[in-house]
């Protein structure tokens, strides 16, 4: 690896394609132990502490099992907010509430159904879990649905919790031989009783801590897996660039509103699990302290890590539990604020991020593959071949059309009444001085910006209205001006990400997004993170990615931006071959690329269609030149 | 007067502009020409100590300013950004009165000269300046860079997005100023024309570099260097 | 008689709404002009209370107190600036979480130089009697003290050269720069007024609200809600908030029972949120 590494320019290009597929797996296999252990790390220590944790509890002092309990409850709840924070970005202060909610419920049902068969918890923690996603799913809908700011959704959480906590004060009702008895609280909580039958006994401290961690290792386990796949994949771009996301053409909304009930589910589960360890649940459980207390676990272990989120709870319970006096008395308090302060200022990754980062340190670099990337060359063949097949795939070629699209902000009407219409055959330019309306028509078109008239129309389908993923759905691909690319992901995670919005199956993604990397020549950067990519590799990471969609109608916002002269060669090219599959709309600046296209040119002016033609005769006219070099003589 | 001097810098690790070095006489006006993305509002940012400098620095008078926006903005630099920037929730008034004692000097009297100077801004005076349009937040964006009382201007594309009668107006404006008050202007533009009616001198650029200076004479009659420098 | 209730208990929650808005006031400049949410500000309010507390104790009148409860705060946020806030500009949450950590280590350390039970100062003994009933004066002496602080801040951020330094620094912070501005000592006087006024606050109730350590923290959430909801116009949106959150939960109180009150005041935030995603002065186009 490190020989190939000094003279990357001769690796690249004497190896033919095929074999260069087999060289990014042999990189692969080549990892070390301590590279190995590092990335499956999420699921091998875990285990080591989920197996430390059940041999201990064969000797530890059962009051230490039974404050440790406590903690792992936390630790679960820190992981249902590290779900929504730090995977899905959005801090939300409701995760008690969820907790609360679903301690209530489940503990009601358990009071009144457990004497059916001995075993409280297969009443408890379903019923807390189902509570939990169903308040979860209501205000994750409104949250987002509303397409609330970040700062509002935390705050409107909050609010619900709060809300939680004010009528808890005083809502008293008897259910069956439930006493919600406002202030006074939920008593009379069965305990953790693991057995079947009349007979069945409460568990013991500890057989309440080895429950516990088993039913909590169990939900990381499935959290762990969970988002390391693809779900977990989509909530990460998500939280990355929200917009890219919709425009691969996946539902962002709904896939929030699931991870977001998924965490209540979790919550909800904790809030059980607690009842049941506590036996007792009073409106303190929505106090602001407590909602408070959830980002800090997640901090100090460490945000999106999710086992973060237990290291936190117990380096803060461990804390509390060596200074005594529990998390109210004592100095316990001051120093928590002031670690919580030392914490944002100094160790934004937390414990395990600290940990992970020196780590990672000591490993071979993934990204250096990045520098030894040599030009990028496409291959037109390869080219056609994947576009032949996406159009096996994916249908003909699909027709854009606008009528009298406009759209204004404020006084500025960046978009006033274009009728076009864009058919497949060769590629068409949109052309203009800065602020002509260009990138804005786009926009329009593609369901960034809507229109307050006219219309837009993909294939024979109206699309005025349609959010933005079901126009990429219907066909429509977009790469816009600044290359949107996942950076914190691989550039192999970023293609198949793409593919799999179309393909729906991870095999097929797989293969389109192998296909378009061995095109792009990035075989040796599969495992490079994006955002160590050039600007210009950027820019043909984000093309490759339009291309996995097979999309029907392409729209590129000044693609050239940025790009070598060379680039801009190979990228016109691409263009022309792309042109002849599908409808393609290019944004540009660069007169050179326009008339290498040898397409169809259309000059946009304060929002309208000002001159239409091929470059040459367009080059020449008087009145386009005026335009561009602000010469006013026919304006 | 004012010099930039070997200016290195870029955004993040990314260098965008290199070893660039030009100078602007005392009221002199001077054009700074190139295509999009080839560095020019990247200078000026340098310039205004906006971005971080890799190495060199900037002088006025013969002497090095440190690299802080404040103190440049105190020496003697006023800045127009392009996008204007504008205090989009402050009034016309406000705007201009808060560059104006910042720098020590009544903001009363600037905010008087400058509505005579801007006469288009008088009826909005007690707008938000966030509701006027480009063309009007332009002009504001330039009274407010005057009443700072520089010895430079640097104004970044100006034009864009302006209307053409106004561009002419400014245009106008810019010589008084220069005329009259003596104040050196450097003008980053890609209008061609705006460029040639003000400005004796100007530099190219090309790919973060000045590739050539000239004088309006020599680009006004070489049409082949016009549409090799702006891509047309 | 009936009208006579009516009236005093419309008297009574626009008190309490001026209690609210005097507490909010702070947190509004803070938030509204420098983007910070300052979870501390009750603490803030709490230290001005102490102090006030701890200068009557020493002999100085209630009336000066007050001044000294505003310098102390200003000091102390003018520190926290310098030594947290400034490295967080524009990371909101982080903000968020680091002020939360102040606010519990100074709820501790007031505990612990305080204890949890002070005596408070007595109230100005002086009352209003509508009808058969009567209302302590000085709680209502607060619907003036919450109408002159309100149009002090706003003469100072619109009518002096600091007010408009402050806004543009927070608007465009690198234009703000760009023309001179220092912009660094800015945003520490604006922090340090924002505590300054959080100080006054604590103060200026002292004799309503006795000082215990938890004092802010009965404060803290519903001014925080109230900024938020306000939205970018703080200063007027807050007011409006404040007599309409705070007046209209006071009066659920009076009718109904303290609960239903705090129920309304949350009710109504999550809907007025709802409703206006981005605070309810969004598209208003007026400058505090």
């Amino acid at each position: 690896m490190n020989l190939s590494l000094k003279e990357p320019r001769i690796s690249t290009l004497a190896i033919p394609a095929q074999d260069q597929v087999r060289t990014a797996q042999e990189v692969g296999c080549d990892m070390g132990l301590s590279e190995k252990i590092y990335r499956n790390a999420g699921l091998i220590f875990p285990l080591l502490a989920t197996g430390g944790a059940l041999t201990a509890a064969g000797f530890i002092d059962p009051y230490l099992a039974y404050v440790a309990t406590s903690w792992v409850i936390f630790g679960l709840l820190g992981l249902s907010l590290d779900l929504v924070w730090g995977r899905g970005g959005l801090l939300s202060l409701g995760q008690t509430a969820f907790y609360g909610l679903g301690g209530y419920f489940g503990s009601i049902i358990a009071i009144n159904m457990a004497p059916l068969t001995g075993n409280t918890l297969v009443w408890s923690l379903p019923a807390g879990a189902i509570f939990g996603a169903a308040s979860a799913g209501a205000l994750g809908s409104i949250i987002f649905l509303a397409r609330m700011g970040p700062l509002q959704a935390t705050i409107l959480s909050y609010t619900f919790t709060l809300l939680l906590w004010s009528l808890t004060q005083s809502f008293k009702i008897t259910i069956g031989h439930a006493v919600v008895g406002g202030d006074n609280g939920l008593s009379n909580i069965p305990g953790v009783v693991p057995g079947f039958g009349q007979g069945a006994e409460s568990a013991g401290p500890v057989g309440v801590f080895v429950t516990v961690v088993i039913v909590s290792a169990a939900i990381y386990f499935l959290c762990w897996w969970l988002m390391r796949g693809t779900f977990g994949r989509v909530i990460d771009c998500i939280r990355i660039d929200p917009q890219k996301t919709e425009l691969l053409g996946y539902d962002i909304r709904k896939y929030q509103v699931a991870s977001f009930s998924l965490a209540g589910a979790i919550a909800g589960l904790a809030g059980a699990m607690f009842g049941a360890w506590a036996n007792y649940l009073n409106p303190s459980i929505f106090s602001v302290q407590e909602a408070l207390l959830v980002p800090i676990y997640v901090l100090v272990g460490g945000l999106g890590t999710l086992a973060g989120a237990f290291v936190g709870a117990f380096a803060i319970g461990g804390l509390s539990y060596y200074l005594g006096g529990g998390a109210v008395g004592g100095q316990t308090t001051l120093i928590l604020g002031i670690v919580l302060i030392l914490l944002v200022l100094f160790l934004k990754n937390g414990l395990v991020g600290a940990v992970g980062e020196l780590w990672r340190r000591t490993l071979p670099d993934p990204n250096a593959a990045a520098r030894d990337a040599g030009a990028v060359l496409i291959d037109p063949a390869v080219l056609e071949g994947i576009l032949v097949e996406a159009e096996e795939q994916a249908g003909p070629a699909k027709r854009l059309a606008t009528v009298d699209l406009y759209k204004h902000f404020g006084g500025v009407i960046p978009v006033n009444k274009v009728a076009r219409t864009f058919e497949p055959g060769r590629p068409y330019s949109l052309i203009g001085p800065n602020g002509a309306g260009k990138s804005s028509y786009l926009k329009v078109c593609v369901g960034i910006y809507m229109p307050e008239a006219g219309s837009v129309t993909v294939g024979d389908v109206d699309a005025t209205n349609a959010p933005i993923f079901e126009r990429v759905r219907q066909g429509i691909g977009v790469k816009n001006q600044k290359p949107q690319i996942f950076g914190e992901l691989t550039v192999d995670e970023n293609l198949s990400i793409a593919a799999f919005a179309r393909t729906r199956d991870r095999q097929a993604a797989a293969d389109v997004s192998r296909r378009i990397l061995a095109m792009l020549g990035f075989e040796r950067q599969a495992k490079v993170q994006a955002s160590a990519l050039s600007h210009g590799q950027q820019q043909w990471l984000d093309i490759g990615m339009v291309l996995c969609l097979a999309p029907r109608v392409v729209l590129l916002d000044e693609p050239a931006a940025g790009m070598t002269n060379e680039e801009t060669r190979e990228l016109s090219s691409l263009v022309r071959t792309l042109a002849r599959h599908t409808t393609v709309i290019v944004v540009e600046h660069d007169m050179e690329f326009v008339r290498t296209l040898e397409g169809h040119v259309t000059v946009l002016h304060q929002g309208q269609v000002f001159a239409e033609g091929d470059i040459a005769a367009l080059r020449t006219d008087d009145r386009v030149l005026d335009i561009y070099l602000g010469r006013r003589e026919h304006v | 007067m004012f010099r930039v001097v070997n200016a290195t810098g870029g955004y993040g690790k990314t260098v965008i502009i290199r070893d660039v070095s030009i100078t602007v006489e005392k009221a002199e006006i001077v054009a700074l020409l190139g295509r999009n993305g080839v560095g020019k509002s990247t200078l000026m940012r340098f310039a205004m100590a906006l971005i971080p400098a890799f190495s060199g620095h900037v002088e006025i008078d013969g002497h090095s300013v440190p690299e802080s926006p404040a103190r440049r903005a105190k020496a003697g630099v006023g800045y127009v950004p392009q996008g204007r920037y504008v205090f989009p929730r402050m009034t016309v008034t406000e705007n201009i009165a808060v560059a104006a004692e910042t720098n020590g000097h009544s903001g009363r009297v600037a905010v008087e000269s400058a509505l005579r100077e801007f006469p288009m801004l008088r009826p909005k005076a007690d707008d938000l300046a966030g509701g006027l349009s480009g063309g009007q937040q332009q002009v504001l964006a330039l009274a407010r860079a005057l009443a700072t009382g520089p010895k430079i201007l640097l104004l970044d594309e100006p034009t864009e997005g302006v209307q053409p009668s106004i561009i002419d107006e400014m245009a106008g404006i810019l010589k008084r100023i220069n005329r009259e008050r003596g104040v050196a202007i450097l003008v980053a533009e890609q209008d061609l024309d705006f460029c040639l009616s003000i400005a004796t001198r100007a530099y190219v650029m090309e790919k973060g570099s000045v590739r050539l200076e000239t004088d309006r004479e020599s680009l006004r009659a070489d049409r082949k260097l016009q549409q090799q420098l702006l891509g047309v | 008689m009936e009208l006579d209730y009516l009236a005093t208990v419309l008297l009574s929650s626009l008190s309490s709404a001026s209690i609210l808005l005097i507490a909010t006031i702070g947190l509004a400049v803070v938030f509204g002009l420098m983007g910070v949410i300052n979870l501390a500000h009750g603490e803030f309010l709490m230290i001005g209370g102490y102090a006030a507390l701890t200068a009557t104790r020493y002999g100085v009148p209630f009336i000066f107190a007050i001044p000294i409860a505003v310098l102390v705060t200003m000091a102390i946020g003018a520190a926290v600036e310098v030594l947290i806030i400034r490295r967080l500009y524009g990371r909101l949450f982080d903000t968020m979480l680091a002020t939360w950590g102040l606010s519990i280590a100074f709820y501790q350390l007031a505990v612990m130089i305080f204890g949890t039970v002070t005596p408070g100062i007595g109230m100005p003994q002086y009352s209003l009697k509508i009808g058969n009933y009567s209302l302590a004066g000085y709680p209502l002496l607060m619907i003036g003290v919450a109408m002159l602080a309100t149009l002090f801040v706003y003469v100072l951020m619109t009518h002096t050269v600091y007010g408009m330094k402050a806004r543009a620094a927070i608007q465009m912070p690198e234009m703000a720069r760009a023309i001179g501005i220092e912009s660094y000592r800015v945003n520490t006087l604006t922090f340090a007024i924002g505590c300054g006024l959080a100080g006054f606050a604590g103060a200026v109730l002292l004799p309503i609200v006795p000082a215990t350590p938890s004092m802010g923290f009965a404060f803290v959430i519903k001014a925080f809600l109230t900024v938020v909801v306000a939205g970018p116009v703080t200063l007027t949106g807050s007011a409006l908030t404040a007599i309409g959150l705070g007046g209209g939960a006071s009066m659920t109180a009076s009718f109904m029972t303290s609960v239903a009150g705090d129920a309304f005041f949350f009710l109504i935030t999550a809907f007025l949120l709802w409703l206006y995603p981005l605070g309810i002065t969004a598209r208003w186009r007026s400058k505090m």
